[in-house]
């Protein structure tokens, strides 16, 4: 039994947490089993349980107060970008126009609903500097299948054999597992020690074979790749594309885009760069952006505005992937980014961009003399700090932040980047651009704290957290036992 | 100097930012973005719209949404993979609590563990709900649950083949279609037979003996909303070596027995009918479940019970090995963004509704279906289009076309179900007519009359 509580626990027989009756329908289980298909119809119980709506409200809340949001404290999760969600957006997305309509009606009585895709298609191809968008992609990763997608067919229809996507080494996870999914072979491309594309391993990989290079810029270290035009130039001489992995878009909005820096494909995180909130996991939204050659190959149906401007979905894309969901897109979550986008105006992206940016340079230097950066150039939306000096493993040091109410920074292998092992003891740190000076100062005290305490009292880092209703979790791999439930009908 | 007070957004003071700006030791935020090429660099401000007062701004989401009719301004019978369910108020309650909205991934179990039980619970509901022990946090939704899993059978199986039934929901198909073309997969069609809507025993045979097949991906409900007999179907797709895939309706499970119960060895749902709103489209959720020796194939996130430093149970993210950031390119799935939010919905729906909760409202479902099923069909020359058993959606043939009659149901505030052209071209001739739980008596009869009223229309339209 862990210290939070299944719903399983609440349940008790006969309790019902919702009256499901209408006086015209009697409800007759008998009739019902005669419509299931011979032999289909259930017997007996599924063993859900059955719980009062008091006692689900109480449960639940309770199980919220043991989850850490960016509505409950600092989040400075490195490459995870953990803004604050502004409350106003969700007012936005949840509005009864949206919310109840359904995907089927015609078209035509959508119109709020392709007016707003249309406006933030465009929003997006000004704030990146591309040609054209899909909003159908549910997720980052999603978004790069998309583009992946588009590469593949694009060559395809040219006739060129290319079957090679090159990554870098810091590359996200799901860059090489999305390259994999559409069917690419990945080759991997060194980091220097300043953090950057390794060139000469870059260009002796690059060839005939090579259908595009997939960069995040600002990288997964936090740093600008300096040597982006040089780059761009060597992918397209070789007759590649290059694919921008948005992940890092927060820290570029207004000042430099990536259709000017020579990308052909782009995703967007929207819960990264545009607020939207993450929700414990999702859901994400990840559209896709091109340049007007690829543009013919976004999913169906293509959003576009007719004559007299008016949006309207088109089905007529016979170049088109396919489609890669259900449906049109995460429709309340890209709402809120269109909420986000029409509030701060461009100005105040730019705005937004620079806070995030300055706000990670002001933790590197302040924690410069505790953690020392792994680079010395300026960092862009967050900070790659070294744990090595520090009188205790890193893994164990954040652990102890979680004390003062902060979610720990990434760490090698933590989850949403992947680090090489020169990298062991690094911490990524991104405060976001929501975060005051007085709550960043907070942050660097508690580090401090942490830190003095290694010193004296290592034990006390080794065995944090101390305040969470769980102490510090051993993972081992007899996990899948409790992933297996029965399925005999017992309620357990 | 930044004149965005108006926005909400300041939360460092002049005097702050210069404070901050001494501390790097640069004059200028514009000294930190150094490393960016000028030539590269935007020289003007982004072409938006200008920034709004939240005021302005909700008058202006409110225009847009009042352009858009839903299923509260007209009479909705549409289905089709989306469905109008009542939303308990409790479950808005819970799921837009800020802990819950502005988490992250649970990457930190320690300070996620109401996060991660609700997950848990996630797994524990769908595995009753689906019949199946081992069950993921969650994928995109269910067309992408339904590829997913047809990667996972030909990964399991070592072959590069399946064999998916037309009947499937034509944005199945095509999401199938997008997510295995790439990985060299190919499909072999399973016709239905035309008059029961059921998959064509024949076909089947044909399909699963002919090529060397992973799986048998079959849907039930289907696109005509037509069930399909799942044991015969699972037992012909053991018959032939193949895994048997199945795409349900969870609220199906109220009244039939579940897919794993009747021999599916990964089921898929979506798992929109639990909770979770319209929302044009999205986000909505696909579930996967498997059987226990499949489990290390799944994608996405999976909790699990493990041990805290005390030796006392926890909950965390567990087999991280079969996942893109551990496993990159060899992973299971490129998943790293789930549906946690929609998760959480879907355990608040069905603890609210609980073991009888389901059970009523998936009979008041089918009842209420058969009940107005049956009224349109005492209309001259209305049927049903199969004869194949169904739950709460079904296929009617009209004696006419069904674009006229839906548009003048439309001038009438109702939407009368979708197109069956949509469907199949050969079906210009039906509508498909989702019901559920909140259609009143009143409903049906208002939408029966201007049924009789718009067929008759359309005929006489049809004869001039």
């Amino acid at each position: 039994m862990t210290k939070t509580q299944s719903i399983y626990s609440l349940h008790r027989a006969g309790v019902s947490g919702t009256g499901i009756v209408d006086p015209d329908f009697p409800i007759d289980a008998l009739n019902t089993a005669a419509w299931m298909p011979e032999g289909e119809a259930r017997l007996g119980d599924l063993g859900l349980p059955e719980v009062s709506e008091i006692d689900v409200i109480r449960h639940f809340t309770r199980q919220s107060h043991e989850s850490h949001g960016v509505d409950t404290g600092s989040y400075p999760l490195g490459s995870c970008t953990m803004k604050y969600n502004p409350k106003r957006n969700d007012r936005m997305a949840q509005l009864d126009g949206f919310r109840y309509a359904h995907p089927l009606q015609p078209p035509a009585t959508l119109q709020g609903l392709w007016d707003t895709f249309a406006d933030l298609q465009d929003a997006l191809a000004e704030i990146t500097g591309m040609d054209a968008f899909t909003l159908q992609p549910a997720a980052g990763a999603h978004g790069e299948f998309t583009g992946l997608l588009t590469i593949q067919r694009y060559f395809a229809d040219r006739g060129e054999d290319r079957r090679t996507i090159l990554i870098p080494d810091s590359a996200h996870g799901t860059n090489p597992a999305s390259a994999a999914m559409v069917g690419f072979q990945c080759r991997l491309i060194p980091t220097t020690s300043r953090g950057l594309l390794d060139m000469e391993t870059f260009r002796s990989l690059l060839g005939p074979d090579t259908a595009g290079l997939m960069l995040t810029n600002p990288s997964t270290l936090g740093l600008f790749e300096e040597q982006i035009e040089e780059i761009a130039a060597a992918v397209h001489d070789a007759g590649a594309l290059l694919y921008y992995d948005g992940a890092n878009l927060n820290a570029l909005m207004g000042i430099v885009r990536p259709g000017d820096m020579g990308f052909d494909v782009i995703h967007v995180n929207t819960h990264k760069t545009l607020s939207t909130p993450h929700g414990g996991g999702g859901p994400g939204s990840g559209p896709c952006g091109v340049k007007s050659f690829l543009a013919p190959y976004l999913p169906a149906p293509h959003i576009r505005r007719d004559a007299a401007g008016k949006a309207f979905p088109d089905w007529d894309a016979p170049h088109s992937v396919g489609k890669v969901k259900s449906f049109y897109g995460h429709v309340e979550v890209l709402l809120r980014a269109w909420a986000y986008i029409r509030t701060l105006g461009g100005s105040g992206l730019r705005y937004a961009t620079e806070t995030a940016v300055l706000n990670a340079n002001y933790l590197k230097a302040r924690l410069a003399d505790l953690l020392p950066p792994l680079f010395e150039q300026h960092c862009m939306h967050e900070c790659l700090l070294s744990g090595g000096s520090l009188s205790v493993d890193a893994a164990d040091f954040v652990k102890r932040l979680i004390d003062f109410g902060i979610h720990p920074p990434t760490l090698v292998g933590a989850g949403c980047v992947h680090f090489g092992p020169d990298y062991r003891t690094a911490m990524l740190i991104e405060p976001t651009e929501t975060e005051s000076k007085a709550a960043l100062d907070l942050m660097i005290d508690s580090f401090r704290k942490v830190a003095n305490e290694a010193a004296v009292a290592p034990f006390m880092i080794e065995t944090a957290p101390h305040t969470t209703p769980v102490a510090k979790i051993v993972k081992d791999e007899s996990a899948w036992l409790s992933v297996l439930e029965t399925s005999d009908g017992s309620v357990s | 100097m930044h004149d965005n007070v108006h926005m909400g957004y300041d939360l460092q003071p002049d005097a702050d930012r210069a404070a901050m700006l001494d501390a790097i030791g640069v004059a200028t935020v514009e000294d930190l973005f150094s490393a960016i090429p000028k030539a590269i660099r935007l020289d003007r401000e982004l072409a938006l719209p200008g920034p709004l007062s939240e005021w302005a701004l909700e008058r202006e989401f409110r225009q847009r949404a009042a352009r858009n009719a839903t299923t509260r301004t007209h009479l909705s019978f549409l289905g089709g993979g989306a469905y109008d369910h009542y939303i308990p108020a409790a479950v808005d309650a819970i799921a837009n609590r800020g802990e819950f909205l502005t988490a992250y991934t649970p990457y930190q179990p320690e300070m996620s563990q109401g996060l991660l039980q609700v997950l848990h619970d996630f797994q524990k509901l769908m595995s009753k709900v689906l019949g199946l022990p081992a069950v993921n946090c969650s994928v995109y939704d269910g067309a992408t649950a339904m590829a997913e899993m047809a990667w996972m059978a030909c990964v399991i199986r070592n072959k590069r083949t399946v064999a998916v039934a037309r009947s499937i929901l034509p944005d199945y198909r095509a999401v199938l279609d997008t997510y295995l073309a790439g990985r060299g997969v190919a499909i072999v069609d399973v016709a239905s037979d035309p008059s029961s809507g059921t998959i064509d025993p024949n076909a089947l045979e044909l399909a699963l003996s002919a090529g060397d097949c992973a799986a048998l991906i079959v849907q039930s409900p289907n696109r005509f909303g037509v069930l399909e007999s799942l044991g015969e179907l699972c037992a012909a797709a053991h018959r032939h070596d193949a895994l048997a895939n199945v795409s349900v309706n969870p609220l199906l499970a109220g009244i039939a027995r579940t897919a794993g119960a009747a021999g599916a060895d990964i089921v898929c749902a979506e798992a929109q009918p639990l909770g979770i709103p319209l929302n044009a489209g999205g986000p909505y959720l696909g579930a996967v479940a498997t059987r226990s020796e499949y489990r290390g194939f799944l994608p996405g996130r999976i909790v699990g019970e493990v041990m805290d430093l005390k030796g006392e149970p926890a909950l965390a993210l567990v087999h991280e090995e079969r996942e893109q950031h551990v496993s990159r390119d060899r992973a299971t799935s490129h998943i790293c963004s789930n549906q946690a939010l929609l998760a959480l919905r879907v355990v608040l729906h069905l603890s609210l509704l609980g073991e009888q909760g389901l059970r009523r409202v998936a009979t008041l479902n089918a009842t209420k279906a058969h009940a107005f099923v049956d009224a349109l069909c005492t209309l001259p020359g209305v049927s049903r289009a199969h004869i194949g058993p169904y739950f709460n959606e079904s296929l009617l043939r009209l004696p006419c076309n069904a674009v006229a009659v839906l548009k003048a149901l439309e001038n009438e505030g109702i939407f009368g179900g979708i197109d069956g052209g949509r469907l199949d071209p050969s079906l210009g001739d039906c509508v498909l007519v989702a019901v559920t739980e909140m259609h009143s008596k009143q409903d049906m009869d208002r939408a029966k009359s201007a049924y009789a009223r718009a067929i008759a229309n359309a005929l006489e339209t049809e004869a001039a």
